[in-house]
């Protein structure tokens, strides 16, 4: 029969197993360390609410293309709502404030942003952006009340 | 006392402490990848994980209700971003051949495969690539909980049951009864087909 010894021995074997053959990558402890900087400090959270890779619409029984993805982010009464499509250089977003405000819009991904205007629509556009985690930030236009908003950061 | 440490990093982290944000990066980053790798993802998946987590840990500072559980707070949020990506099919489109190079992650990884390459470098004098073979070998269950359990540095109980989403009283039984399934496997008392059907049945 097996001890607790015996398993705290085979355990501590197996992490150092693990640590020889599945560390973390370097690269991204890296990445993690700098990623201090992304920090806001005066903006409100939108979080994420709706993704149609995971949740299912229980009205339209349709899946849509595989290759639009919906993402929906809520910060009190603000929604913004996120087409995200695949092309051969990266990802197009199509997006919509609701209720529709100008702003300007700053795209967090990769090393890098990526600033656009929401039109008085609320309406905005940008691409190519790097696959991988991705996170808005708007800010109302001067005329415009409210405070900034970042949302929630989504892998794209 | 380690729990009132991690308070401690996240308030000066809050303050604008850098240093204290590396600390936790260098504390906890064990158990975020261990917690995407417990669910079988692929380098590049495990890698958005890995980057989304620590992302909304930048958000979140201040949003954290008891900040000397920051662990058990990455714990759960991997734990929801890695059912994301394997509820989705993982990515839409695989990223280009050179993002995977320039993380470094471009060969997909396997601890079988990872364990085979060293095999066949050194046959089964080497008893760790032994050892992770048979790891690779259990059940999706037992995979997932070993892998967090032996992250380094050793994660605390509340820190695994917010991984895996399981009761603290499961982990100890449960490892127990991993940990003689990869002996047996190790030391070959089992038969592959008998025991594969037995693992899943668990």
């Amino acid at each position: 029969m097996q001890g607790e010894h015996d398993d705290t021995e085979l355990e501590e074997e197996l992490r150092r197993a693990a640590a020889r053959f599945d560390p973390v990558p370097g690269e991204l402890l890296r990445a993690a360390a700098s990623v201090f900087t992304w920090r806001t400090i005066d903006a409100e959270l939108a979080e994420l609410v709706f993704d149609s890779l995971v949740d299912h619409d229980e009205v339209s029984l349709v899946r849509g293309p595989a290759e639009r993805r919906l993402l929906s982010f809520q910060a009190g009464q603000l929604s913004i709502d996120l087409e995200v499509t695949s092309t051969a250089s990266g990802r197009g977003l199509v997006g919509q404030l609701v209720p529709a405000r100008q702003a300007s819009v700053e795209i967090r991904a990769g090393d890098s942003a990526i600033f656009v205007e929401a039109d008085e629509l609320g309406r905005f556009r940008a691409g190519p952006v790097p696959p991988g985690p991705m996170s808005l930030r708007c800010s109302p236009a001067a005329a415009e009340p409210g405070p900034a908003v970042v949302t929630d950061w989504v892998p794209i | 006392m380690a729990d009132t440490d991690a308070s401690d990093l996240v308030g000066a982290a809050l303050g604008g402490d850098e240093a204290s944000w590396e600390a936790l990066v260098q504390r906890y980053s064990g158990l975020v990848w261990s917690v995407a790798r417990g669910y079988r993802l692929g380098a590049a998946d495990a890698a958005d994980v890995f980057q989304t987590t620590w992302l909304r840990l930048t958000e979140n500072l201040s949003r954290i209700s008891n900040p000397g559980q920051v662990g058990a707070w990455l714990a759960t949020t991997a734990r929801h971003e890695a059912l994301r990506i394997a509820r989705g099919v993982t990515r839409m489109v695989p990223a280009d051949e050179a993002t995977l190079v320039a993380l470094g992650l471009v060969d997909d990884y396997s601890p079988e495969r990872a364990a085979l390459d060293a095999e066949q470098a050194k046959l089964d004098a080497d008893r760790a690539a032994r050892l992770w073979h048979a790891f690779g070998e259990l059940s999706a269950r037992c995979r997932a909980l070993l892998r967090v359990l032996i992250s380094t540095p050793p994660p605390s109980y509340a820190e695994v049951a917010a991984a895996l989403d399981i009761p603290v009283g499961s982990i100890g039984p449960t490892r127990a009864r991993c940990l003689r399934r990869l002996l047996e496997r190790l030391t070959g008392k089992v038969s592959e087909t008998a025991s594969r059907t037995h693992d899943e049945d668990e």
